[in-house]
């Protein structure tokens, strides 16, 4: 890394301005085929960050974020087929409305409870969704709803790219850059404590939970009018969370490139896969093996490598302090 | 009032069924402290053990049922150190980490289960397949009522060891209390690997059972997760006589639905069910739960 500034600051600024040249000009440089599976890594790279927003910075597990993603598709879906066809852009704000009002619903009385209760509640809850889409007749049942197509992939990759690049922006600034961020650290870290401190955990946990789903909604949204089609499996499947926890595990929980990272990575094994077997059960089963080493041997991400050793000190403190955590808390 | 009644008796049975592996997942969170979502992968585990050993042996598919706790009790003893270890680490958030383990263990069964046996279904043939046995005006098929009286021989069994023995005490201290239980002496790490064994290999006996009440694909394993959980969230978390009691209006609920509303729509009355507990009464309908 000779060529860029020693200055870690300056680096990553120099870094950042490499990636956004690159991914700016990406359009103009690769066919579609690249185009569409760029597309979908930025897509996926975001995602991931959604549910780090939780996930990592708050410390609660949501094991139904596609509840969400998919809430977004089928509002989407909706309003712009018959009998509405909206415009595009109108119907982002009324998935994200929607989206808002059901995770108030689900987080309200479950982020009270312990982490376990609120995991059971999301996992349920995107299993019901994917029930209650396949039996409406509004939402198409089992065959699902179709968009008035758009091809245009630039178009598509500009909006996953601007899309992504708002998530990061917006955890950068409110989770590693403001008290808010600070709030969400600290009751992830002993609730307790938190809430000793006078910070009122359940709103805080509310607040993340919601922008966390409104994040995956907006993304439901592109998705949709880019594949031009959903059904029930496509947007609400358990596949879609279990590709996210993956990625943020693998990337590293809690932190700002994890996501990137893991997403990235993880979008590509899929794609080699699929290019070279097809549609397989088998990928279910690297993402379980996947999710098991990592939480085996890698509990701190890839992007843990590289700070592994601030972490360690930083537990040593925290052990002290806080003794060795017998269950109690979340 | 026959259709009525026919089921209530179903779901009843049903039931008692569900009843074996929710009490048993009620035992292994209360000593682990894990929300297991593999619950689901070893019912079906056991629906396959019971498939295989008509298919390949020629065997009566209740001969499965001893084969499977002896199978998938080594096996649950073998992961059981893992999740414990996992749970009790040092990293900053052990909850969240053992979660996503059981969680990775969950994916990898079904994704592995798919990738070798396909989406088929599958059933588990005993001799008392197809036959049925009237009762009054209400009749039922045979096999569920013998599948829910092997349910509550393997119930009985449980709550005997659990209430009758030393060991068994040492479980409930430890569910309890854990800090206390090791205090009295308790090896809480072996204890943790002898009852996740012991909830793996009930669990798998259940699934041989309800493979032969329906049929058993990779796919359904997930709705055993989801029973498992909402009788664990009506009974409150880690409460093994609360989950007798939800299980049992689990079936039924579930039955009624089934029959009087339709099949598709009974997963949505139960997380409707479950929701509504969590939103009126977070510590389950008894007020047990941990």
């Amino acid at each position: 890394m000779a060529l860029l500034p020693a200055n870690p600051q300056w680096r990553s600024l120099v870094l950042l301005a490499i990636i956004i040249v690159v991914l700016g000009v990406l359009p103009w440089t690769v066919n579609n085929y690249w185009l569409r599976i760029a597309t979908g890594a930025l897509m996926w790279a975001g995602l991931a960050c959604s549910w780090n927003m939780l996930g990592g910075y708050a410390g609660y597990i949501n094991f139904g974020q596609s509840a969400f993603f998919g809430l977004g598709a089928y509002v989407t879906a909706f309003l712009m087929s018959d009998p509405f066809g909206l415009a595009f852009p109108v119907t982002i704000p009324a998935g994200m409305v929607v989206t808002a009002l059901c995770a108030v619903i689900i987080g309200a009385p479950t982020l009270r409870l312990r982490g376990a209760y609120f995991a059971i509640a999301t996992w349920a809850f995107a299993e019901v969704l994917i029930q209650f889409s396949s039996a409406m007749d509004f939402t198409g049942g089992i065959g699902g709803i179709g968009l008035p197509p758009y091809l245009n992939e630039r178009f598509f990759y500009f909006a996953m790219f601007g899309a992504a690049a708002l998530t990061y922006l917006l955890t950068w600034a409110l989770f590693e850059r403001s008290r808010f961020g600070l709030k969400v650290k600290a009751l992830r870290d002993h609730e307790p404590a938190a809430e000793a401190m006078g910070i009122n955990t359940a709103l805080v946990k509310l607040q993340t939970f919601v922008l966390s789903a409104v994040t995956a909604s907006v993304f439901g949204a592109i998705f949709a009018y880019w594949v031009t089609f959903i059904n029930p499996k496509s947007v609400f499947g358990g596949d879609i969370t279990d590709q996210m926890v993956v990625m943020v595990l693998l990337g590293g929980l809690g932190t700002l490139w994890g996501p990137a990272i893991g997403g990235v990575a993880l979008f590509g094994v899929n794609r080699l896969i699929w290019m070279y077997w097809g549609d397989t059960a088998f990928y279910i089963a690297i993402l379980g093996t996947a999710i098991v080493l990592v939480v085996l041997f890698l509990p701190n991400g890839i992007a843990g490598l590289f700070e592994r050793r601030k972490q360690n000190a930083l537990d040593k403190v925290l052990d002290k302090l806080v003794g060795s955590g017998e269950g109690g808390h979340p | 009032m026959d259709l009525f009644l026919q089921t209530l008796l179903n779901g009843l049975l049903i039931g008692g069924v569900i009843a074996t592996f929710t009490v048993a997942f009620q035992l292994a969170f209360g000593v682990l402290h894990v929300i297991d979502f593999a619950v689901g992968g070893w019912v079906v585990l056991g629906g396959y053990l019971g498939y295989y050993i008509t298919a390949w042996l020629g065997l009566d598919g209740f001969l499965a049922i001893p084969l499977a706790f002896v199978l998938f009790g080594a096996l649950g003893y073998l992961i059981g150190p893992v999740l414990y270890n996992v749970r009790n680490s040092r990293t900053a958030r052990p909850e969240l980490m053992a979660l996503a383990l059981s969680f990775g263990l969950f994916t990898l069964l079904r994704g592995g289960m798919l990738t070798a046996w396909g989406f088929n279904t599958r059933n588990v043939t005993t001799a008392l397949s197809g036959e049925s046995l009237a009762i009054g005006p209400v009749t039922v098929p045979l096999i569920r009522v013998v599948a829910a009286v092997f349910a509550a021989a393997i119930a009985g069994g449980l709550f005997l060891f659990l209430y009758r023995t030393r060991y068994g005490l040492a479980i409930r201290a430890t569910a309890e209390n854990r800090h206390n239980a090791a205090l009295m002496g308790v090896n809480i790490g072996r204890l943790s690997a002898n009852v996740y064994g012991l909830y793996a290999g009930i669990t798998a006996m259940a699934g041989v059972l309800m493979g032969a009440i329906y049929s058993v694909n990779p796919e359904v394993g997930l709705r055993y997760t989801l029973f498992a959980f909402f009788v664990a969230v009506l009974a409150g978390l880690g409460s093994v006589e609360g989950a007798l009691v939800a299980a049992l209006l689990l079936g039924v609920v579930e039955a009624f639905v089934s029959t009087y509303v339709g099949a598709s729509y009974s997963l949505l009355a139960i997380f409707t069910t479950l929701f509504l507990v969590l939103l009126i009464s977070p510590r389950g309908i008894l007020r047990r739960g941990l």
